[in-house]
């Protein structure tokens, strides 16, 4: 008998947390254009040429990963994801990465030539630390691309995925949230917000589905260190690409630090305990996350506050029965 | 200047607020900040001048400074400096000094090196304001303003007293009128405005919609959307020397048959031919449209051309009361039916989006309006706080004769609340900052727009506002939405009216000369008194009474000497009153915003250039409680609120309604529909509070 299909039934809930997730997903949604980075072109001027170089592949080096996920992790996930509204939420996310991807050359295109940006694709290309960071995780990817595929395949993949969207961005998002904190390049890093805003909500969601196939493995502790492999690989690898990345402009100690703390942020998103050992993340970056009451004046900056209005409801009559006597 | 990429220490320090130990914020890493950015920065780019005659020579030959001794002597000047010195002021937070060197302290031409400190700031204002009066009334404008009582508006604060200079005003409104010229009037005084660092609002409420008429061939008018799209452009270019973008606002009337594209263009997946990135925008709403929405009438908008062809008369300019079912039944009238209740929730659900558009409440404001013998208020400015009379002016072509009317022109300054309260100094500091407000509009003269210039030269508008309510309440153990705090405004913003209208009536009295049209207003009929005339304004609860001891409060036969005085010797300023929202003068100041809540104790507040962490004046581990986010509260007491204080305000008063991101559509609307009952003239931005995913995720566990 031939294969039965079925449509996603919203009414029927799947999970007590698909639905909250899909309407966060779709309250965030925003796209690169609404944002103005030619605000930031005077500022740009004002780095120095290391700087600028710095800011170049650290946004060279996210649009890469935000490619591979678009364009493999999602979807390889998505085919091994029983529940259709988890599956509706994850193609949403897909669609998010695709739009980040995007959205970092709206930056690049707003302040460089075009010349300076294919050798920023070109130098991508090249480093091996971001090639090594993007073959590992893509392996995992990869190791799902079959039809039948074990829990433990799947919840390295799930796994991998919430590396990516929870550690292995950071080195990168720590550059443009350092520079905002001291009013540099700001109207780009609205951009960069977002994304972040998109990145942790999306590593929360990956990480529930990931602790769900875990609880099923028989070999729990077996797969665990395998994970905590991983993790180490990466991290090492982490902490090559910032050094090679930062040294110049002199931020090494402070990204590193930063890494391990979303490391441990990572972690905690699949539901396991810290292993990385934090002092003090760099308040600047830290804060500029920070952004749920944000005073701005609308004329010197748009507001990352703003989110797509999914709470319509219409007025009622009573709605304009109201006491207006004030009695002073 | 070059950018330095080092994070500096006091940055770090100031950042360091946030990291709390036993759950307590760092608070006292703000004075670290303080002292880091004094010793590390601020002293070490700072001009040394061997003694006070040197540094005046020097500011006055190399052009930083007008010559101030054309008007007074050394020893005059050198008196008003020992006063202010002798003060000892210090910056209570690391956000008032920063946002003064960073925005107001003159810099030498490289940049680089501060010429000025906070005292002599104070000090060249108040020298350049009193140079026709002399030196005694500068150390009074320097007492107000060294006391912090009084805080002229940026463009006031920034400029005065140096030779090279923007305008001392800064807010600017204008109609537009429906055809080429008029739009090329407006196109042309924006960019004029905004190349001297104006905000200019326009009333684009009377261009034919899209899909009008013109020539009499139909369907050939581009609508409201591509004046605004260049609008924005000319903002964008003319920004006073690359240093503050420039910023505009356009205002419609919901009537307007392009409304709804007008409330699209913010959208956040919109077109981007039809999406307005950096224009503000703010709708005109009449009674009537309230009306229709609450009793769920239809709605028809209509298109304004067809209008001005059967009535010879703009859309905009009729009053809706009267004329709207005449519109509706004639039928060469053209309009398209919609349900007001779904642009109300149309209204809410672009608010959500992007905090747009602002409202104005056409009727509320003109009921309340003294000047409706001389026409009416058809619109407001970029803040929603400037409500005065406008007429289109009819521009021509070369070699034929203009008519211009009244443009709108403003400059504004605030109380501090907290200060002239403790120092028991509410009459003198109003008349004081009353005189300096008139003297810039004296000063003022924007020749490059005449109907503006008209409206200064035989308005002399001005808008005395107020600062710091939230933190003086809470300072005062008051909460924010509580009875007392309706009390106290009620009685201190009718003394800010009594006195300013006081010595608005002097200045006409030692002049001789009224503001043009007094005679037509409700000041001359004394009708503007009704209200203060019939009851008392003394506060009723105990603890408003106590703030108030020790201080004189005009009572009904005081009010009854004010208006005998008025009605014989005029008022000088056709308007006076108006709330700012006010935010970097706030700031300077160590007071919270305008007459708004707080949003957090501690505020992050992101300019174009810098973020900056600013812990709450006054705050206190006793007084917390007081310090409650305008985020948690009822929204509806704070309109409350505003509705007593806009009693005292002849003008407006900025209102920022602060919303969850769970609030809906519905929410918003009864705010509006709310506000609009109470009598408010206007509601500001709509601010929204993201839910955090955190909170998300513990709501659905």
């Amino acid at each position: 008998m031939s294969k039965q299909f079925t449509a996603v039934n919203w009414n029927t809930p799947d999970n007590d947390y698909a639905l909250m997730f899909w309407e966060q997903n779709i309250r965030q949604f925003w796209i690169d254009t609404e944002y103005i980075p030619s605000k930031d072109i005077d500022s740009w001027k004002g780095l120095s040429w290391d700087m600028k170089e710095c800011y170049k592949k650290a946004l060279g080096g996210l649009t890469l990963l935000d490619t591979l996920q678009s364009h493999t992790g999602m979807p390889k996930i998505i085919d091994h994801i029983d529940s259709l509204q988890n599956k509706a939420v994850l193609s949403y996310m897909c669609m998010m990465e695709a739009i980040h991807a995007k959205s970092y050359s709206t930056i690049f295109t707003t302040v460089s030539t075009t010349n300076e940006i294919n050798d920023v694709f070109g130098w991508v290309a090249q480093n091996k630390f971001l090639q090594y960071k993007a073959s590992t995780i893509d392996s995992h990817y990869r190791a799902i691309d079959k039809e039948k595929v074990t829990d433990e395949e799947l919840f390295m993949a799930l796994a991998a995925s919430v590396l990516l969207e929870s550690f292995l961005f950071y080195s990168g998002f720590f550059l443009p949230l350092w520079l905002c904190g001291q009013g540099q390049m700001v109207a780009s890093a609205d951009i960069i917000k977002k994304i972040v805003a998109d990145e942790s909500i999306h590593g929360v969601f990956v990480g529930l589905i990931a602790q769900e196939v875990f609880a099923k493995l028989p070999n729990k502790e077996e797969v665990k260190q395998r994970f905590l492999a991983l993790l180490n690989d990466l991290y090492e690898n982490e902490i090559k690409y910032t050094e090679e990345l930062y040294t110049v402009v002199g931020l090494t100690a402070e990204v590193k630090e930063y890494v391990r703390y979303n490391g441990n942020k990572a972690l905690m998103n699949l539901g396991f305990d810290p292993i990385f050992e934090v002092k003090q993340v760099n308040p600047i970056v830290l804060n500029g996350l920070n952004t749920e009451t944000t005073q701005h004046d609308f004329f010197s900056k748009k507001s990352t506050n703003y989110e797509k209005a999914t709470e319509i409801v219409h007025l009622k009559n009573e709605d304009f029965m109201m006491d207006a006597v004030v009695d002073i | 200047m070059i950018a330095n990429e080092v994070a500096k220490n006091w940055i770090l320090l100031n950042n360091e607020i946030m990291i709390k130990h036993d759950d307590e914020y760092s608070l006292d890493k703000d004075k670290e900040a303080v002292r880091a950015y004094f010793l590390e920065y601020v002293n070490k780019n700072t001009v040394f001048f061997y003694n006070l005659k040197e540094k005046i020579d020097y500011l006055v030959e190399n052009n930083y400074y007008i010559n101030f001794y054309e008007w007074f002597t050394f020893e005059q000047m050198e008196e008003v400096f020992n006063f202010v010195y002798a003060k000892k002021f210090r910056f209570q937070s690391f956000m008032a000094a920063f946002k003064f060197f960073q925005s107001y302290a003159l810099r030498d031409d490289s940049g680089e090196k501060f010429l000025e400190r906070y005292e002599d700031r104070v000090v060249a204002v108040s020298l350049f304001l009193a140079r026709e009066e002399g030196v005694q009334k500068a150390i009074e404008y320097a007492e107000i303003m060294i006391n912090q009582e009084y805080q002229p508006a940026t463009p006031t604060f920034l400029n005065a007293g140096k030779k090279r200079s923007g305008e001392l005003v800064s807010c600017f409104l204008d109609e537009i009128g429906d055809n080429l010229n008029g739009i090329g009037y407006a196109v042309d005084s924006a960019m004029k405005l905004s190349s001297i660092g104006g905000g200019v609002s326009f009333n684009i409420s009377k261009i034919r919609a899209r899909g009008e008429a013109i020539k009499g061939v139909d369907g050939r008018a581009g609508g409201v959307l591509p004046i605004m799209k260049i609008m924005e452009d000319t903002f964008s270019y003319a920004n006073q020397l690359g240093q503050r973008p420039g910023a505009g606002a356009v205002y419609l009337n919901i009537f307007h048959s392009d409304i709804e594209e007008f409330l699209d263009c913010k959208k956040i997946n919109v077109d981007e031919k039809v999406r307005i990135k950096s224009l503000s925008i703010g709708i005109i709403v009449p009674d009537k449209f309230m009306e229709l929405a609450e009793k769920d009438e239809p709605c028809y908008l209509i298109y304004p051309h067809t209008v001005m062809q059967e009535y010879g008369q703009y859309l905009d300019e009729l009053d809706m009361d009267v004329m709207y079912d005449e519109l509706i039944t004639n039928p060469n009238v053209k309009k398209k039916k919609i349900n007001a209740r779904h642009l109300l929730v149309k209204i809410a659900q672009t608010q959500k989006e992007s905090g747009y558009p602002y409202i104005f409440f056409k009727e509320n404001t003109n009921r309340a309006h003294a000047l409706n013998g001389l026409g009416r208020v058809k619109f407001s400015n970029l803040c929603t706080e400037i409500m005065q009379i406008s007429e289109v002016s009819d521009i021509n072509i070369y070699g034929k004769e203009d008519t211009i009317r009244y443009g709108i022109s403003c400059n504004l300054g605030s109380l501090n609340i907290a200060t002239v309260m403790d120092n028991k100094r509410i009459k003198e500091t109003v008349k004081t900052a009353m005189r300096a407000l008139t003297v810039v509009t004296d000063v003022t003269d924007i020749e490059m727009v005449p109907s503006i210039a008209k409206a200064n030269r035989e308005l002399h508008s001005v808008g005395l506002g107020a600062m710091n309510l939230h933190g003086y309440l809470a300072k005062s153990f008051i909460m924010y939405e509580s009875t007392e705090a309706l009390d106290f405004a009620n009685t201190f913003f009718m003394m800010m009216n009594y006195y300013s209208l006081e010595a608005s009536m002097e200045i006409a009295k030692e002049r001789q000369r009224t503001f043009v049209g007094f005679e037509k207003s409700g000041y001359a009929d004394g009708t503007y008194f009704d209200q203060y005339l019939i009851r008392e304004f003394q506060p009723k609860t105990d603890k408003v009474k106590e703030l108030f001891a020790g201080i004189h409060i005009p009572t009904v036969e005081d009010w009854t000497n004010l208006k005998a005085q008025v009605a014989e010797h005029g008022i000088y300023h056709a308007y006076r009153l108006a709330i700012a929202p006010n935010q970097s003068t706030s700031y300077i100041m160590n007071a919270t915003a305008s007459v708004m809540p707080i949003v957090d104790i501690i505020e992050v507040r992101e300019y174009g250039d810098s973020t900056t962490y600013y812990p709450m004046p006054y705050l206190t581990n006793d007084n917390y409680f007081y310090f409650k986010s305008a985020y948690d509260m009822d929204q509806m007491k704070v309109l409350k609120l505003i509705s007593v204080i806009q009693r005292h305000i002849d003008q407006g008063v900025s209102t920022i309604l602060h919303t969850n991101s769970k609030d809906s559509t519905r929410d918003l609307a009864k705010y509006y529909i709310y506000a609009h009952k109470l009598g408010l003239k206007s509601l500001y931005y709509t601010r929204t509070r993201k839910s955090t995913i955190e909170e998300c995720i513990s709501c659905s566990a």
